[in-house]
């Protein structure tokens, strides 16, 4: 998460109210401290099953191939349906992985405003006005564009605020929160619905899902490595929560995920990673600065079995755990980093998905 | 004493008051004319305060009943009361950045419209309390910059302007240096013969008491030990058995084996 | 100093020099004219460009149902009149009445550093609202959500608290009262700790709440959070006399006619539902209720007559300027805003008086 741009200083010097202060900046460091884990950090709901696993066999949301798309009524992750009485022609992403997926599914000059994107993914995307950063929504600019159908990011990914404001303005908002693998596959077929794109949303799905099964059975069989991935060094050492789409994604990619032991809580202590011992510490945080020479270097950290082979490898975050299309690649990347003598196919079979956007 | 000899303006009978439960001030019979001047003196913790503040309706008694004016004053709001009593209190603090006449205008809070404010009558009331305390060189100087002495006449100034037949002070003299302890106490003694206003005040200093006063009470223990002019209610023998003094330790005074003027 | 013969009042001062004004109508005047100015950028600035000539246009119609010939788009009927209009009037409800709170805290506690929140307000508020954000249910009622009903309640719970513990054998003098606002607000910042601890990805929306925006202002939010404040506003100003008794203490304001058990109780009552109706949709904004009576007063004087109606005005314009240069400069809290607006503003008048400023 990008740091808030916060300031306790309307909370100033009163001195009744020092104690608000000093949590206010308490909860600043903690808020750093996710900073520098990444951009979106799905966690899984509270009413998640569980199931961390995508059934390999999960196919996406079956294709509504029968025509005529519109008007239609879409069911969003928070619950709330959508009426789209026709195909929309001015589309706001406000989820990174949203903006990826509606230019791979070839609505991508259909976009008419993003939210920020640290990671200005796809290039084409580059000059879509930014109407959303991660301090607030302009909900003024997308009425502006003429915007008839947003695409907000849900559990908190968009501002509550704003999503109701739009609603209260007829516009209509779908939201999408993919806790998971098969839960991003989903909500690309729910995009492709909403923007007309279902045959395009399932070709990319099947092809995203074949470079999983592809990546499954590459792994199979080889030992599952203890895998610590750090997603934050400040001010205390970040790990994974349990059930966290990081912890599926490293099963998948045939390691075995040392957690924090709460689904909720990413902190990682340091006793209880040395108990763990991981064989290989991927550092999810390298884009903020951590290196693998660090890591040897801090204290109690000699004794770790990754730390005795140098099995600490920076990787790309964001194409790890970015609900999109490239989550395939972030995958590799993860095979690339716990299994480096796996080959795998050099792309996946019918192109990469990322680059699949006609 | 006063002209005035029938009416009563503040009358206790067997009043008794304190602070949780604990009496300070014990059975006490007291009445004061229309036109009186009294200093209440007394020891450290005799009940000087808790009296005024019974007489004025801070606190109720435990016993016994006040009347002021005739009425008594438990059937009075406090703003019958403010408009009957003006209370000059000790070391008031003063707010931040106000004027001399912007505090002595708070003297006319019983009297303003509650919605309209100061009307032109107030302001001439203002204006004439100013005058009348000699405060007219200081109208428009902040309050914050003043002496203590000149912060006491403040205050007095307001006690003024409130315009009621009674005025009682809470040792007005206490922090003053001696030109202004004598300027007050010429004040009182003016609102008293001039206006003829009934003026109480506390004091600590007894000489200053003796001076300038027609009558004096003596407290101690919370009772009346002493009651008429500075001659009598002064004498030696109080100064012994109240003050712990032996009056040849003291300046000369009406407790002076040979009487001074007074 | 009185000489004798100056303390025999002989002498009148003919015409004195004008007492009891400051020029409070002059001030007053341009108070009104930047109010209007305001409110005028308030509705034509914005992220989305609409011509001036349009802005009017639409607001004539929906206000009065002209039509003055001007042809504009849906879209720019709702950023002016959806948007912006109800955004800039919430504003200014909010800074009115956070300013008009903050002058009665400060008169009733006759302490310069109080503000609204001063008695726990602030926490209990921000707690109501992080409660609010780990309770899974969603809840709107006419447009106020579980967050503004809980914040407001939360507001209100604490400041009844602390009244009712501050009492100290039947009255709550004033220290008592700053001391139990103190604990009790230590107290809920724990208990708000812990909330946002808890909230995970829910953080956000609580951190977004304690700095304080109008990010979701609307006609309805500002239906039932501005005659709340502008009525309890109205009822404090007309009890100026009792706020003026109050300025030189309790038992002086006794004896000049006030009755401060029931007039404290009434005071703190009404301000306390201004701060909570404030806070309630706007978060917690801070400065204004603290900085914009001390700036009128230093320029006015204590008199609660015209303390009250000019920091009102001077809490309104204040805030609703804030509120344009934050969404203008797109990612600033309003309350960075404020501070920074506000804060050279008090050093220099502070500097320019020379007279003292003590309590």
């Amino acid at each position: 998460m990008p740091a808030f741009r916060s300031s306790d200083s309307h909370l100033g010097v009163r001195s009744a109210r020092r104690p608000l202060r000093a949590l206010l900046a308490a909860s600043l460091f903690l808020l750093a401290a996710c900073a520098s884990a990444a951009t979106p950090r799905p966690t899984s709901p509270p009413d998640s099953t569980g199931s961390l696993v995508a059934p390999a066999t999960a196919t996406p949301a079956p294709s509504p191939s029968a025509s005529p798309a519109f008007p239609t009524t879409l069911t969003g992750d928070d619950g709330t349906s959508v009426t789209l009485a026709a195909a929309p022609g001015h589309i706001v992403s406000l989820t990174p992985a949203e903006t990826e997926v509606l230019f791979a599914l070839g609505a991508g000059s259909r976009v008419v405003g993003k939210v920020e994107d640290i990671a200005n993914f796809p290039p084409e995307a580059k000059d879509v006005p930014v109407v959303g950063t991660y301090s607030g929504i302009d909900v003024e600019k997308i009425i502006g564009l003429g915007t008839d159908l947003v695409i907000a990011g849900g559990s908190g990914g968009t501002p509550q605020d704003a999503i109701d404001k739009l609603r209260s303005l007829k516009i209509p908002v779908l939201v999408v929160y993919a806790s998971d693998v098969g839960g991003t596959l989903a909500d690309i077929a729910l995009t492709g619905s909403a923007v007309g794109k279902s045959a395009e949303a399932t070709a990319l799905a099947n092809s995203m899902q074949a470079g999983f099964d592809q990546v499954a059975a590459a792994t199979k069989g080889a030992t599952a490595p203890r895998v610590f991935y750090e997603t934050g060094d400040q001010p205390a050492i970040y790990g994974i929560a349990d059930n966290s789409v990081y912890a599926q994604m490293i099963t998948l990619a045939g390691g075995t995920p040392i957690t924090t032991g709460s689904a909720t809580n990413w902190e990682m202590s340091i006793e209880k990673l040395v108990t763990a011992n991981p064989d290989l510490i991927i550092l999810g945080d390298s884009a903020y600065g951590v290196t693998a020479d660090a890591v040897a270097k801090r204290p109690g950290w000699s004794g770790l079995a990754a730390v005795k082979a140098k099995a600490i490898k920076p990787i790309n975050d964001i194409i790890v755990t970015r609900p999109g299309p490239r989550l395939v690649d972030g995958l590799r990347l993860l095979v690339a980093a716990i299994h480096p003598e796996v080959v795998l196919p050099s792309a996946a079979p019918d192109g990469s998905p990322a680059a699949s956007g006609s | 004493m006063s002209a005035a000899l029938n009416e009563v303006a503040i009358g206790l009978r067997g009043v008794s008051g304190g602070y949780g439960g604990r009496p300070v001030v014990d059975a006490i019979d007291l009445e004061i004319a229309v036109g009186d001047r009294v200093a209440v003196v007394g020891p450290n913790g005799a009940g000087k305060s808790t009296l005024l503040r019974l007489m004025t309706g801070l606190i109720a008694p435990t016993a016994g009943r006040i009347e002021v004016a005739g009425t008594p004053l438990a059937n009075l709001d406090r703003r019958d009361v403010a408009r009957r009593i003006a209370v000059v209190p000790q070391l008031a603090s003063l707010p931040f950045s106000a004027r001399v006449e912007e505090i002595v205008a708070l003297g006319r809070l019983p009297h303003e419209d509650p919605i309209r404010g100061l009307r032109p009558a107030d302001r001439a009331a203002v204006s004439a309390a100013i005058d009348r305390v000699g405060l007219g060189r200081l109208v428009g100087r902040d309050v914050g910059e003043l002496s203590l002495g000149e912060r006491q006449l403040v205050l007095i100034a307001v006690a003024v302007a409130q315009d009621a037949p009674i005025v009682i002070l809470d040792e007005p003299t206490v922090h003053l240096d001696i030109r202004h302890q004598i300027d007050v106490m010429d004040l009182l003694a003016d609102l008293n013969e001039h206006d003829g206003r009934t003026v109480i005040a506390v004091l600590h200093d007894l000489h200053l008491a003796a001076r300038s006063t027609p009558r004096v009470l003596v407290l101690d223990g919370g009772r009346i030990v002493a009651d008429g002019p500075p001659r009598d209610a002064l004498g030696p023998a109080v100064m012994g058995e109240v003050f712990r003094v032996d009056p040849a330790e003291l300046p000369v005074g009406p407790w002076s084996a040979e009487k001074a003027p007074a | 100093m009185a000489t004798r013969q100056d303390a025999v009042p002989l002498r009148t001062l003919g015409v004195m020099r004008h007492p009891l004004s400051r020029r409070p109508v002059a001030l007053a005047g341009a108070g009104v004219v930047a109010l209007i100015l305001a409110l005028l950028a308030g509705v034509g600035i914005g992220s989305v460009a609409v011509a001036p000539g349009d802005t009017i246009a639409i607001v004539a119609h929906r206000l009065f149902g002209l039509d003055l010939g001007a042809h504009w788009s849906a879209a720019a009927e709702t950023i002016v009149w959806d948007l912006r209009l109800p955004r800039v009037l919430e504003a200014m409800a909010v800074g009115l009445g956070l300013a008009v709170a903050g002058a009665t805290f400060q008169g009733l506690l006759r302490n310069p550093l109080a503000d609204p929140y001063v008695l726990g307000t602030a926490s209990g508020a921000a707690l109501g609202a992080a409660i609010a954000v780990l309770i899974p249910i969603r809840i709107v009622f006419l447009e106020f959500g579980l967050l503004q009903g809980f914040a407001f309640l939360g507001a209100l719970g604490s400041i009844a608290a602390v009244y009712r513990l501050a009492r100290v054998g039947g009255t709550s003098p004033m220290t008592s009262l700053l001391l139990t606002g103190y604990a009790l607000g230590s107290l809920l910042a724990a208990g708000l700790a812990m909330a946002m601890y808890l909230s995970g990805t829910a953080l956000r929306q609580i951190f977004s709440y304690l700095l304080g925006s109008f990010d979701s202002a609307s006609w309805g939010r500002l239906a039932g959070a501005a005659p709340i404040i502008l009525v309890a506003s109205l009822l404090i100003a007309l009890r100026s006399r009792s706020l003026n008794g109050l300025l030189l203490g309790e038992e002086t304001a006794a004896h000049l006619g006030i009755e401060v058990r029931r007039e404290r109780a009434i005071l703190l009552a009404l301000a306390s539902l201004v701060t909570a109706a404030a806070v309630a949709v706007s978060g917690l904004i801070g400065f204004i209720g603290l900085v914009v009576p001390h700036v009128v007063r230093l320029v006015v004087g204590p008199n609660a007559r015209l303390v009250l109606p000019l920091s009102a005005l001077g809490g309104a314009v204040l805030l609703s300027v804030a509120d344009l240069v934050a969404r203008s400069l797109g990612e600033v809290p309003v309350g960075v805003v404020t501070a920074v607006i506000g804060a050279p503003f008090f050093l220099l008048i502070l500097r320019r008086t020379q007279r003292g400023y003590e309590l």
